[in-house]
């Protein structure tokens, strides 16, 4: 016969757990992305079918997302993964996913959904050679910048959201349809907003705006970082600057994540303006979704240019 | 092309079909009737535009899916590298040390070259193992073990040649540590790193809280402690209470958003005659703000330690008579930890220092305190240099200055698993 103190210890266990665990009976799929880019995008798509929680701040540069343990239960607890793809996750996903113990979302399973698995991409290295420095094997990831491969994204959302739930895949198709709609209606208003970015010579801080200079038609001349991934020498920033000033590049955009005053001083130095884009929904203020962060990107740019033609 | 025309001619069609409505009207009626016209067709024009650009983006579209593989269609992209292969990575960590109490010269050793090898085994199970050599303690197979990746309740399962869950700095490897040294404390209470052949379960609670439980069961615990059993003929079989048993419960709080508390407990026993109970303790608080200003954090970290344990063979007087060493059985209970505190500062650079207080868990006297200071240099992610200088004071013993460079690299697959976040 089990003691007083067990079974008061035993029953407060089972209250802890009831009170803690597992989402309540009938609830929406609990969707877990990495960024919220795709966490906005699935929203969008799920309506009310979906509880998505997202991993990343859009202020975080995606490559040095912590590892924190509190993502860890986020991630065992899901129905399904939705994850930008293309090796952005390579810092942070891995050891999380190491102690999920949530064999569905691994990236064998069914529940893994990879939003790139549409898109064309580009910058694929033709070696892995680490001298070129910190390249992405799979290509360039940063394929949300550009709001057309955004629609691609969008539709390996929906056709993975019905794979895990297909008795909701009617309303995932309406929401993609509904979605989309939004993002054309969208598109042909930015196109026309950058035109005045065509041809515009830009240096960015590291080389993710490869999407967006060439959705909007920027020639991008260098990146602040040596390679992608390595950290600016002085020797690279007197190039660099050399670059500018010869080629008359009068744009530097920086990402929000990485540091300003290095970007201010080479602009300063070429006398360019500094144009503040976030590569995540969220990294700016009142860029929550993934519409409003392109928007945000695009008038940065456009201020920018403005500014340094003025 | 051909929109433009047609907009041209819709301008000027009511011109060219009505020449002399000018004559019968009024001029501002005219003038009213063209502002109309030109409006409409302005609205006109746009709208031939916006269908321009949706042809053009959906020829765009139409491109890009055409251009995509047809295996990316179906299934996760696959890495452009031969996947059978398991990830392997190559460490090298080298250093150069001078101090007071060694002469007035450098010492230069390997402090590990370490080949890391990992690979998915079946839907079940996954395989790792590390070999590895240093200037001081030869080379060998430091870990290698089996990993399940799909029990039911949470659990994972991990048998072999491994680190032991031992709080939080045992069971890193040399080169991921945050310094030069591994600290005194821990250095002695497990010789290195907490090596061990066994295994153990691990638990995940379901709840949003993160609890893990991690159970285990050993030979030994402890580099030192399992290379001398190896060494003493170990025969292979123990009876249970003869054998390591491991509980290490740990949790986490999101303080805020940039800070946050790791806690975790130790308790490490032999059950026959109570031979040895190690208690532990660690905490970690970290600051992670976003990463785009100058000032990127700091990690906080203590352990500490209490072990109560029987040693056979140990000095325990001298013979008054002969004065020779008097051997015998003796239980000591000894305690040492360490606590250190790192700042980093923009991408490449961090700061830090360290406090270790240390006893000898199989001695009387021998206390040891050592206090660092140190700085790395990271001239890329897979690359790094650290300068450290430590102050170290033994009891009954002239304390020591030691100065060193260590120098790291990390060629080929480079990964922090969970447990070295």
């Amino acid at each position: 016969m089990a003691s007083r103190p067990v079974e008061i210890a035993s029953a407060a266990l089972c209250a802890y757990f009831l009170a803690f665990s597992a989402s309540s009976a009938g609830a929406a799929l609990r969707v877990v992305a990495t960024f919220p880019d795709v966490a906005d995008m699935t929203r969008q798509i799920g309506g009310d079918r979906v509880e998505v929680v997202p991993i990343a701040e859009g202020s975080r540069d995606p490559h040095k997302v912590p590892v924190k343990p509190s993502f860890v239960t986020k991630l065992n607890r899901a129905d399904a993964l939705v994850v930008n793809g293309l090796g952005l996750e390579h810092t942070f996903l891995p050891p999380l996913l190491e102690v999920a113990s949530n064999p569905k979302i691994l990236p064998t399973g069914a529940a893994y959904i990879d939003a790139s698995l549409y898109v064309q991409v580009l910058e694929v290295p033709t070696s892995q050679n680490r001298s070129q420095g910190e390249l992405h094997p799979l290509g360039n990831p940063h394929i949300s910048l550009d709001p057309v491969r955004g629609k691609l994204m969008a539709k390996a959302i929906a056709d993975g959201l019905a794979r895990v739930d297909p008795a909701g895949a009617s309303a995932y198709q309406s929401g993609l349809a509904r979605f989309t709609a939004l993002l054309d209606q969208k598109i042909a208003e930015w196109e026309r907003l950058a035109a005045p970015l065509r041809g515009v010579k830009a240096v960015s801080y590291h080389q993710d705006l490869t999407y967006l200079a060439e959705r909007y038609g920027l020639d991008m001349v260098g990146t602040i970082e040596t390679k992608p991934g390595v950290p600016a020498t002085p020797g690279h920033l007197e190039e660099l600057v050399d670059t500018m000033k010869r080629e008359q590049v009068k744009l530097v955009i920086r990402e929000v994540a990485y540091e300003m005053p290095l970007a201010q001083t080479v602009a300063e130095r070429t006398g360019a303006q500094v144009a503040t884009i976030s590569t995540l929904a969220g990294g700016l203020p009142g860029t929550e979704t993934y519409v409003d962060s392109i928007e945000a990107n695009l008038k940065a740019l456009l201020g920018a240019v403005q500014a340094s033609s003025g | 092309m051909v929109f433009r025309l047609v907009g041209v001619l819709l301008c000027a069609a009511p011109l060219i079909l009505h020449p002399t409505a000018g004559l019968a009207a009024t001029k501002d009626d005219e003038l009213a009737a063209m502002k109309s016209e030109l409006a409409a067709t302005k609205h006109e024009l746009a709208a031939t535009r916006d269908a321009l650009t949706n042809v053009e983006r959906r020829l765009d579209e139409l491109e890009s899916s055409a251009a995509v593989p047809a295996q990316a269609q179906s299934g996760p992209r696959i890495p452009p590298v031969n996947i059978d292969n398991p990830a392997v990575s190559f460490v090298v960590s080298t250093l150069g040390k001078t101090d007071s109490g060694g002469g007035s010269g450098w010492d230069f050793a390997l402090q590990s070259g370490e080949l890391f090898i990992s690979a998915p085994i079946d839907p079940f199970l996954r395989g790792y193992a590390s070999i590895a050599g240093s200037t001081e303690e030869g080379f060998g197979i430091e870990e290698a073990a089996l990993i399940t990746t799909a029990l039911p309740w949470n659990l994972t399962a991990k048998g072999g040649r491994f680190f032991a869950d031992v709080g939080r700095l045992p069971h890193w490897h040399d080169e991921q540590l945050p310094f030069v040294y591994r600290p005194p404390s821990i250095d002695r209470f497990f010789g290195g790193e907490s090596g061990a052949e066994g295994a153990e379960v691990a638990w995940l609670a379901p709840t949003e809280q993160f609890i893990r439980v991690t159970a285990g069961l050993y030979n030994a615990v402890g580099n030192e402690r399992s290379e001398e059993l190896r060494e003493d003929g170990f025969d292979g079989y123990r009876s249970p209470d003869e054998l390591t048993w491991l509980v290490h419960p740990s949790t986490y709080f999101d303080l805020t958003d940039a800070l946050n508390l790791e806690l975790g407990g130790t308790y490490l026993t032999v059950p026959q005659h109570s031979t040895r109970n190690l208690y532990g303790f660690d905490a970690t608080l970290r600051h992670q703000p976003g990463t785009s200003s100058f000032y990127l954090g700091f990690v906080l970290g203590s352990e500490w330690y209490w072990n109560d344990e029987e040693f056979q063979d140990v000095e325990i007087g001298v013979d008054p008579v002969t004065g020779d060493a008097l051997l015998g059985n003796e239980r000591f209970r000894r305690n040492g930890g360490y606590a250190y505190l790192e700042t980093f500062f923009g991408r490449r650079y961090s700061f830090g220092v360290e406090g270790d207080y240390a006893e000898d868990p199989s001695s009387a006297a021998n206390r040891q305190r050592t206090h660092s200071a140190f700085a790395s240099w990271f001239p890329s992610e897979f690359q790094r240099l650290r300068f450290q200088v430590d102050q170290i004071d033994p009891s009954g013993a002239d304390d020591d200055q030691r100065f060193t460079v260590q120098w790291t690299a990390f060629l080929g697959s480079h990964a922090h698993g969970f447990a070295t976040r």
